[in-house]
């Protein structure tokens, strides 16, 4: 048991350290264990306020990515699913870029509508997706998630084509995503709407392990098909939008870490789901202290380096995985 | 040769883009007299042609002064109306908002990714725009189409003047052109903090172009220029680029005196715990500014330098 969580764990704080070390202020290690300790000390602003919600809020965000492409992959027997694939980003955007256009651009008002877009895209998605007499179809979820995403982004094109100059720049930084607006309010709005889904999906762990079978298997196993089905979908969408209404769209994480933990543990989701939120969260930490510091004063969009980094990540371990 | 000055320099008044109505009917008038000329003579191309070299490396060739201008840059929308060459403006991008009387020209769309058919509706005899990498292919089909272009850059103070004589001499305008730029050149020289004064005794200044995320503006932009002759001193000058997104640590690490942003209101970001971490922000040491002569380099910026003076010299003031 210790052998195979420790490596993780490892990882996790690892990440958490270099989140809270590293920044475009230098800080020595002495003074950043200072500020956690003393509230007074003279670095303690930059370090509590500012690396550490990012560091707790890319850990959520990153974690709920994971967890949504592991419980995806299984629900739809696709390793191409990830929470992007099924329309919620397109949602979410589209709800974004209407609140920017329309000039909500509160610190609110955008993950709100960010959030109803996702919601709404699920929604639709959802009822596409539905075959005769309500069972869940997951081939015609897959195409449906396809179809909702490629028009969510040509109304988002249009948009963004007819509004005016300053409207248009706005909305281009806020779909570019990334933890720099990270804040404590950002990561009890996270917080709040990640936790049940995420008690939700680990308790469906086992069903889980039953659908990625197959339906029919799952069903002669004894999971209850329908209902698991509903509720891993509702369950990854409030994680995804909470998700992307926070920071923006971020990828590759949800695709890539359900692959690498199930490469290095295994396809058994009680350990698979904690495990990509531990990977999912490290990731995500560490791409954004990339993200901040390499080119430092200039922020890189955390996408950029989880895609940079991620990707050749994934070709290696696929490549053994194939030796 | 009697019909030897098509180019009306001698006889085009230079208008002053305030003169209104009055210098728009006199130039009407003089384009009329000047089309009398040319229609008189019969061959303007003989008169000698116009050669100029664009800042793509172009070397651009009129057999006349143009008469029908398409500009897709605000900015040089801006300039053909201040040198007085507005009448000749026949197509314009959907952003233009600067001379009023430009709104009544016909828009081709955008212009950093410009439609060559909506700007072939309008027939022009030249058609101006940004250089980069978006309107290089249709600076490729209005040439096989034989439509003159003048690819220009206009992200500096120091281009304005240029930039002025370049479509002064496009389009027959030199004497106007030449009395913009050298106003321009007095006003700015006439309102600019020395740049001998010490960099200690400058404010320093986070230009804040958006906040969610932060996004600042570098060394690249003309508002850094227009703030260093404001008396201040931008505290992301070494970003070479025109703007770039900033950490807010990056911003702490440089302690801005002052938060300056453009029209935007400012004021809640001191509710934000996350930027109260900045001193200025913590202190509400901010200052806005409005108006479009903060959205490109134009003859307006001298004024856009003296009332950012008055906005910082009221800040320290207030302090």
């Amino acid at each position: 048991m210790m052998r195979r969580w420790l490596p993780l764990v490892v990882v996790a704080v690892i990440a958490a350290l270099a989140g809270l070390a590293f920044g475009a202020v230098r800080l020595s290690p002495g003074e950043v264990l200072r500020a956690l300790f003393d509230a007074s000390a003279a670095s303690a602003p930059i370090v509590r306020d500012l690396r550490a919600p990012r560091v707790v809020l890319g850990f959520l965000i990153g974690g709920s990515l994971a967890v949504c492409g592991a419980a995806l992959q299984a629900l739809v027997r696709n390793p191409l699913a990830d929470p992007y694939l099924l329309g919620l980003s397109g949602g979410a955007g589209l709800g974004a870029v209407i609140a920017i256009a329309a000039g909500a651009t509160g610190a609110w008002s955008v993950p709100v509508a960010a959030f109803i877009g996702t919601v709404a895209a699920v929604a639709l998605v959802y009822r596409l997706g539905l075959a005769a007499g309500g069972r869940i179809d997951t081939r015609a979820l897959l195409l449906a998630g396809v179809v909702v995403s490629g028009f969510a982004g040509a109304i988002m094109t249009a948009i963004i084509v007819l509004s005016p100059a300053e409207q248009l720049r706005d909305a281009f930084l806020w779909l570019l995503g990334g933890l720099g607006r990270a804040s404590w309010r950002s990561v009890a709005v996270m917080a709040a709407y990640a936790v049940l889904p995420l008690l939700l999906l680990a308790r469906r762990a086992r069903d889980l392990d039953l659908l990625s079978l197959g339906e029919e298997s799952a069903g002669h196993l004894g999971a209850d098909v329908e209902p698991v089905k509903r509720q891993v979908v509702v369950a990854t969408a409030l994680l995804t939008a909470a998700a992307v209404a926070v920071s923006g769209m971020i990828g590759f994480v949800g695709l890539v870490v359900p692959h690498i933990v199930r490469l290095a543990r295994g396809p058994l989701h009680r350990g698979l789901l904690p495990a990509a939120f531990i990977l999912g969260g490290a990731m995500l930490v560490l791409s954004d202290v990339l993200a901040r510091t390499v080119l430092a004063p200039v922020e890189l969009p955390v996408g950029v380096v989880t895609a940079l980094v991620g990707v050749p990540l994934f070709a290696i371990l696929l490549r053994r995985s194939l030796a | 040769m009697a019909c030897s000055a098509p180019s009306g320099a001698a006889v085009r008044p230079s208008s002053p883009p305030e003169d209104g109505r009055l210098s728009l009917r006199r130039s009407w008038i003089f384009t009329f007299l000047l089309l009398g000329t040319l229609s008189a003579c019969g061959h303007p191309a003989a008169s000698g042609t116009i050669s100029l070299v664009d800042d793509a490396g172009d070397t651009v060739r009129l057999s006349h002064p143009a008469e029908r201008v398409v500009s897709l840059i605000p900015a040089t929308t801006e300039l053909l109306f201040a040198i007085g060459a507005g009448p000749e403006v026949v197509g314009r991008t959907r952003f233009d908002d600067w001379p009023p009387s430009a709104a009544s020209v016909p828009s081709v769309g955008d212009g950093l990714e410009p439609s060559v058919e909506a700007i072939l509706s309008r027939r022009p005899d030249l058609v101006v725009l940004y250089r980069g990498a978006g309107t290089a292919d249709a600076v490729a089909r209005l040439h096989a189409l034989g439509v003159p272009t003048l690819v220009v850059r206009t992200d500096r103070l120091a281009d304005v003047p240029r930039i002025a004589r370049l479509l002064g001499t496009a389009t027959g305008h030199a004497t106007g052109a030449d009395s913009v730029a050298a106003r321009f050149t007095r006003a700015l020289d006439s309102v600019s903090v020395e740049p001998s004064a010490p960099p200690a005794l400058r404010p320093s200044v986070l230009l804040l172009a958006w906040d969610d995320p932060p996004l600042t503006i570098g060394a690249g932009s003309f508002l850094d220029e227009l703030v260093a002759r404001a008396g201040g001193r931008n505290v992301f000058h070494d970003i070479a680029a025109a703007s770039a997104p900033v950490s807010l640590e990056a911003i702490v690490a440089r302690d801005p005196d002052v938060v300056l942003t453009f029209g935007a209101d400012s004021s809640t970001l001191a509710t934000r715990p996350e930027w109260r971490t900045v001193r200025a922000v913590r202190l509400g040491h901010f200052v806005v500014v409005h108006g479009s002569e903060f959205s490109q380099p134009s003859p307006r910026s001298p004024q856009a330098v003296a009332e950012l003076r008055q906005a910082l010299l009221r800040w320290e003031r207030s302090r």
